[in-house]
């Protein structure tokens, strides 16, 4: 099931499909938990960041800009529902936690955590 | 809505605040933001640009029928605190303004300024605001308040049009009808947010315009 959401996210589909992917999405992660930064890949990494606080339209167009500016981020998909960022990155690229605990703050919301999976 | 009331905020240079409940007065970082605003009392238009999440300058004007004077200066906004939590959020603002104020009728531009606080508290189904504002006008001081209370029928994605209810209740202790209650009808979608409303007391139209880039 990830790695069809990964793909959804990864083409950036339609907004249809899209709102499908999250709504499949809903169901929170098991085990909330901050993986260790990743290491420079040749695939693409899904990232998933929850953050507490994020509950309008103006919020994740916030995240999404602040995110979109940095060169190792693809796409950006906000989950309200879950309170989540997806992000996926370039392939060879990487983003650390550290980096998106600063970014999550300059947007001016809260990292509750982090959880990465290979695309 | 009074064309010359438009016509009188675009007219009155930049800057203005009207004595409305407003959106979020700080963006993301590097974000603008524009607001109209129109009611019976007054009209304004701002444009505002955010450094940081926490911070915003805005350029300001109002046109206030209810106590008789314009407005037109620069503002800061400062986020004091926010509380982000797991499904809501709530903030609290502290603004500041500067520059000239004219009264209706002629009369001399003085120099003027006021401050205000704000804070609110938003979920994705509630909403609840309230917005103090202390004036001096060089000519006039005067001080007026306003609260809100909305709720979202449904609870749509992020994306989709999103429509809130709200009931506006304003104080201005100067003008003819010091306390008025506005329902309203906001629709929010993408980066854009309008607002209609009607203020029974004063027979009056409200509508209000919200774009962020």
């Amino acid at each position: 099931m990830k790695t069809l959401q990964t793909l959804a996210l990864a083409l950036g589909l339609s907004f249809a499909v899209s709102s499908a992917a999250l709504a499949q999405q809903s169901t929170p992660p098991a085990v909330p938990s901050v993986a260790p930064a990743t290491e420079t890949t040749a695939t693409a990494t899904l990232i998933k960041a929850r953050v507490n606080g994020m509950v309008c339209d103006f919020c994740a167009q916030a995240v999404e800009k602040v995110f979109l500016r940095e060169d190792a981020v693809d796409t950006v998909t906000i989950d309200l529902d879950d309170g989540t960022i997806a992000i996926i990155l370039k392939p060879g690229q990487a983003l650390g936690d550290e980096r998106i605990a600063e970014l999550v703050k300059k947007s001016g919301y809260a990292l509750v955590s982090i959880d990465r999976t290979a695309a | 809505m009074k064309i010359r009331t438009l016509a009188a905020v675009y007219a009155a240079s930049l800057g203005v605040p009207p004595l409305v409940a407003e959106a979020r007065p700080v963006s993301y970082p590097g974000g603008w933001t524009v607001m109209q605003q129109n009611s019976g009392d007054a009209s304004s238009l701002h444009i505002h640009y955010s450094p940081t999440f926490s911070d915003s300058i805005r350029l300001y004007a109002e046109s206030n029928w209810a106590n008789d004077w314009r407005f037109a200066g620069l503002q800061y906004n400062r986020l004091i605190k926010r509380w982000n939590m797991p499904s809501a959020q709530a903030n609290a603002y502290f603004k500041l303004a500067a520059g000239g104020a004219q009264p209706f009728g002629g009369g001399d531009t003085r120099a003027a300024a006021f401050v205000g606080f704000a804070t609110d508290w938003e979920t994705r189904r509630w909403f609840l605001s309230y917005e103090t504002r202390a004036y001096a006008l060089g000519f006039d001081e005067t001080a007026m308040q306003s609260a809100r209370v909305g709720i979202a029928p449904y609870v749509g994605d992020y994306g989709d049009v999103h429509t809130w209810l709200m009931l506006e209740a304003e104080h201005q202790p100067e003008a003819d009808e010091p306390v008025t209650l506005t329902p309203i009808i906001r629709l929010f979608y993408g980066v854009q947010l309008l607002e209609f409303g009607y203020t029974p007391a004063t027979e009056a139209y409200r509508l209000n315009y919200i774009i962020r880039f």
